[in-house]
């Protein structure tokens, strides 16, 4: 074989790759954009919320609260009763591809979710100063919704996110949400917590790791783009 | 005229300006944190749920006046049994020492009764001193905080309870709190009738509550065999109330070892304030 057919052979082939590699990326960031659209047909919403909470060193009853949003990124809990909710993870994925040109996203592969087949996309920030370190999205691009989220970042550590759509799939809003969270251990003073006297009794869970914790969010009753106030917000 | 007795008895605490120290040190106090609750609270909700803010974030009102009594609670609750022996303590040795014994004795009523009638108007001092305290702690506590989940901080976590499910754990724990209290009112009174002089009961029963808490709080294996048994160890079984699930054989266990305390002590003071030798 000449030498002018091997390099021929060598560019051809870099040709290939790099084109399927570009292809990939334009493919991500085309999915990505789908469900980010979807995501911003729902001006404002609010919605009821039934929230559980299975954490290790917090042992809560479950309890109602009522959720508001509204575009771009105003974001409400309001509850009687003490809610407990993780940082980030209602409106991040919405919120992190708002600019398609602050990250790459790379697409990792397909992986079936309760029968649902997802596009696996890993998204990469380019500024170095950014909070998120890594995103990982399960996406299904058919019906153009997350199914998995997993975020890293700087300031919250991991957060892994499960959603379950319904009624309100065509808005891109789940029925249901599980976060999945990292936790710190637990240990105030006990001449601040007063127990004095109180050695702790209970032999832990070997089955549960105890520096992960779930919050289970079930949403009834969306009111979709009815107009929520600002000063909902400011309260 | 066992009733007579009794109301005779209250009346001689409610006359002794000491009977008043426990009331304006529990305001005092009381006043002091809810001043600082108000001015500077947040922080400290903060620090207790700091290691979960990374993650985690707290939405409603924590800081509230269930969250404010429980925190007063805490903090006086191994207090104010100082505050009870102050009275208590001279039930029996301050009449020794006014010398006016032999004339309480002269009445048609048994030694028993007598001492029972101190007893009794210890225990409604007791209780009046403990309502002050809820008084304090759990109505203006709201009237300044409004109301709200209890967020109950433990060392090793967090237990939040629903404000509907509170009312019913305040009455229990506020009783059993009455039970660890009267307990002390027995010891001291116990003590004083081995007296002659009020001081003697007063900083023996200070002494014996300082000796057992330490006692209890240290954890070394030859003292934790005996820890279950001392009266201190018990009386924070007030909070016990304040879990969930409920410990309940727990919160037996310790109100048994209470009462047999009180009657333990109390048998041990008839026996003695019926030999006491009042013609010496």
């Amino acid at each position: 074989m000449s030498t002018f057919r091997i390099k021929f052979l060598v560019v051809f082939l870099f040709a290939i790759l790099s084109g399927e590699t570009v292809m990939a990326q334009q493919n991500a960031n085309q999915i990505l954009r789908a469900v980010y659209l979807k995501s911003q047909k729902a001006k404002d919403y609010s919605v009821l919320a039934n929230i559980k909470v299975d954490m290790p060193f917090i042992r809560m009853l479950p309890i109602d609260a009522k959720i508001y949003f509204k575009q771009k990124d105003k974001f409400k809990v309001e509850s009687k009763s003490i809610a407990i909710v993780p940082r980030q993870g209602f409106d991040q994925s919405s919120k992190m591809l708002a600019d398609t040109n602050s990250f790459t996203a790379i697409m990792q592969g397909n992986e079936l979710i309760n029968g649902t087949l997802t596009n696996i996309i890993n998204i990469i920030p380019l500024s170095d100063t950014s909070d998120l370190i890594l995103g990982k999205l399960w996406i299904d691009n058919k019906q153009n919704v997350v199914l998995k989220s997993q975020l890293t970042t700087k300031s919250n550590g991991t957060i892994l996110m499960e959603y379950t759509y319904g009624a309100q799939l065509l808005y891109g809003l789940p029925d249901k949400m599980i976060f999945s969270v990292d936790v710190k251990k637990f240990k105030i003073p006990k001449s601040v917590s007063g127990d004095i006297n109180n050695s702790s009794t209970e032999t832990p869970d070997k089955t549960k790791d105890p520096k992960k914790g779930k919050i289970y969010i079930t949403l009834t009753n969306y009111q979709i783009n009815k107009g929520v106030p600002d000063t909902i917000f400011k309260k | 005229m066992f009733w007579k007795s009794t109301y005779n008895e209250f009346l001689k605490i409610a006359a002794k300006p000491r009977s008043y120290i426990g009331v304006g040190a529990i305001t005092l106090i009381v006043g002091i944190i809810l001043f600082a609750m108000k001015v500077d609270g947040h922080n400290f909700i903060s620090f207790v749920t700091q290691p979960f803010e990374q993650s985690l974030s707290f939405e409603g009102k924590i800081l509230n006046g269930n969250l404010i009594a429980f925190i007063i609670l805490q903090m006086l609750i191994i207090h104010v049994p100082l505050l009870i022996a102050l009275v208590t303590g001279d039930l029996v040795s301050g009449e020794g020492a006014m010398g006016t014994i032999r004339l309480l004795l002269t009445k048609p009523i048994s030694r028993t009764s007598i001492l029972f009638s101190k007893y009794l108007a210890g225990c409604a001092y007791t209780l009046i001193i403990l309502l002050w305290l809820v008084f304090l702690a759990l109505v203006v506590g709201k009237i300044i905080f409004g109301t709200g989940d209890l967020m109950v901080l433990n060392s090793e976590g967090l237990v939040i309870l629903q404000e509907k499910d509170l009312a019913w754990r305040f009455l229990s724990g506020f009783s059993m709190a009455f039970l660890s209290l009267v307990m002390i009112a027995t010891l001291s009174l116990t003590l004083s009738c081995f007296s002659e002089n009020s001081i003697g009961p007063i900083v023996s029963t200070m002494a014996i509550i300082i000796l057992f808490t330490i006692i209890g709080a240290l954890d070394v294996p030859v003292l934790q065999k005996i820890q279950p048994f001392l009266f201190t160890t018990h009386m924070v079984t007030w909070r016990n109330f304040f879990e969930d699930p409920l410990p309940v054989d727990k919160i037996i266990s310790s109100a048994i070892i209470l009462f047999v305390h009180i009657i333990g002590l109390l048998a041990i003071a008839v026996y003695k304030f019926n030999r006491k030798d009042i013609l010496a």
